[in-house]
């Protein structure tokens, strides 16, 4: 038998078990290989950038609080080739995740919701590519200085 | 004129068997042939003791679900053209095998029941809201109510979601994509008096919240039902029904 991952060994099991016996489920051969689920892995690993970035940021935090050369030389460790390329990887994977769940989210719209029906599913997935393009462009200037 | 194609296929033995072991089998196959037809040739004039579902060869019964080359398919709507020299059959993943291709469905009606996949009779309000519609003694449906649920209701069973689904193959627990889609397509339909009832269901362990959205569900499914969409949009309602609880009475019994 080629090699196959196992299911869990409960997954899709009757409440009461038959008279026959059964072998245990299992993901197919091909499994490692197949387009979705490279996809689907591809999706559940930004998931550990997205936890290394929110330990950083921990770190940039207790740096501010120890004092301005605990700061200062954070910032240097940031300014570091390979912690802007971790940041722009950062920036690829919420773009990548973003648009995945723009793409999904409006479909998750019910024909109603009690009484209101919702915008038709392009105008819901124009909303949040404008909420996204505006909450950008206003960090973006607040970054940049041009607020406060 | 045939084409020589060789089938790798899964066998499965409960009295002989620890474990499942493949087997290949080399037939000419027609050029117009469906995978199942080439199954089938197999279990005709090859090895008669193959087994696999199968009945209506239309993609209308959800009997014949396998994997073909890793991925779940109804084999009555494939076309054996599509695939190389070499094809893999096996069971559809995430199911306890039964024997050869077939595999066990009781877990899945276990689950299907839990939903109550069918119209609960209207109570209360929406007794009143079911009189308001019913005109000599049926229930009236509009076309625009019909097509909130329509999509839903394509479902045949067959399975390939919860092929696809990595949240099946983890939480044996979760009820899964078909299940959650039938009663949200029960929920949604305007005769229907249960949506309390389904969306404490969906509120609870294993059901609409365990769904992680991966959407393959959707992109197998061969009927474009979408249960991905159908389990999304059920959990906005449960959610709903919840929070509206508190400011809405439900009434009760007196």
């Amino acid at each position: 038998m080629p090699d196959r991952k196992a299911s869990h060994p409960q997954a899709m099991a009757p409440r009461v078990p038959g008279r026959t016996r059964t072998a245990p489920p299992m993901q197919p051969a091909s499994w490692r290989t197949s387009t979705r689920m490279k996809q689907y892995s591809r999706f559940g690993m930004t998931g550990w950038i997205y936890l290394l970035a929110s330990l950083s940021a921990i770190e940039m935090v207790y740096a501010l609080g120890s004092g301005p050369e605990a700061y200062e030389q954070m910032q240097r460790v940031f300014a570091h080739p390979l912690a802007v390329l971790f940041h722009a990887i950062c920036l690829f994977s919420v773009g990548y995740v973003l648009v995945r769940f723009f793409g999904l989210f409006p479909k998750a719209q019910p024909a109603r919701i009690g009484p209101l029906k919702p915008p038709p599913q392009p105008v819901v997935a124009a909303m949040l590519y404008g909420a996204w393009i505006g909450i950008t462009v206003v960090l973006g200037a607040i970054l940049a200085g041009g607020v406060f | 004129m045939g084409v020589q194609k060789t089938f790798v296929i899964t066998r499965f033995d409960p009295d002989k068997d620890e474990v499942p072991k493949t087997q290949s089998y080399e037939i000419e196959c027609q050029d117009d042939w469906k995978v199942l037809d080439a199954i089938n040739f197999i279990k005709d004039e090859v090895d008669a003791s193959l087994s696999h579902r199968w009945s209506c060869r239309m993609a209308v019964c959800g009997s014949c679900g396998m994997m073909i080359d890793g991925e779940p398919k109804l084999t009555c709507k494939t076309a054996l053209s599509d695939y190389g020299d070499t094809v893999q059959v096996e069971p559809l993943a995430n199911f306890p095998v039964v024997r050869d291709l077939v595999v066990e469905l009781e877990g899945f009606m276990d689950k299907f029941k839990h939903v109550k996949p069918w119209i609960v009779s209207a109570k209360e309000e929406a007794a009143h809201r079911a009189a308001a519609t019913m005109k000599e003694g049926t229930y009236r449906q509009s076309a625009e109510e019909l097509m909130e649920f329509k999509q839903f209701s394509m479902c045949i069973n067959c399975l390939l979601c919860y092929s696809a689904c990595p949240v099946v193959s983890n939480e044996p627990d979760f009820l899964g994509p078909a299940a959650i889609a039938l009663g949200h397509r029960y929920n949604m339909d305007s005769r229907d008096g249960g949506q309390a009832e389904r969306n404490e269901i969906f509120r609870g362990e294993g059901t609409v919240f365990s769904c992680s959205y991966a959407n393959e569900c959707s992109e197998v499914c061969p009927k474009g039902v979408d249960p991905a969409a159908a389990v999304n949009q059920a959990k906005l309602n449960a959610v709903i029904d919840w929070a509206t609880g508190f400011v809405v009475s439900r009434g009760g019994d007196e």
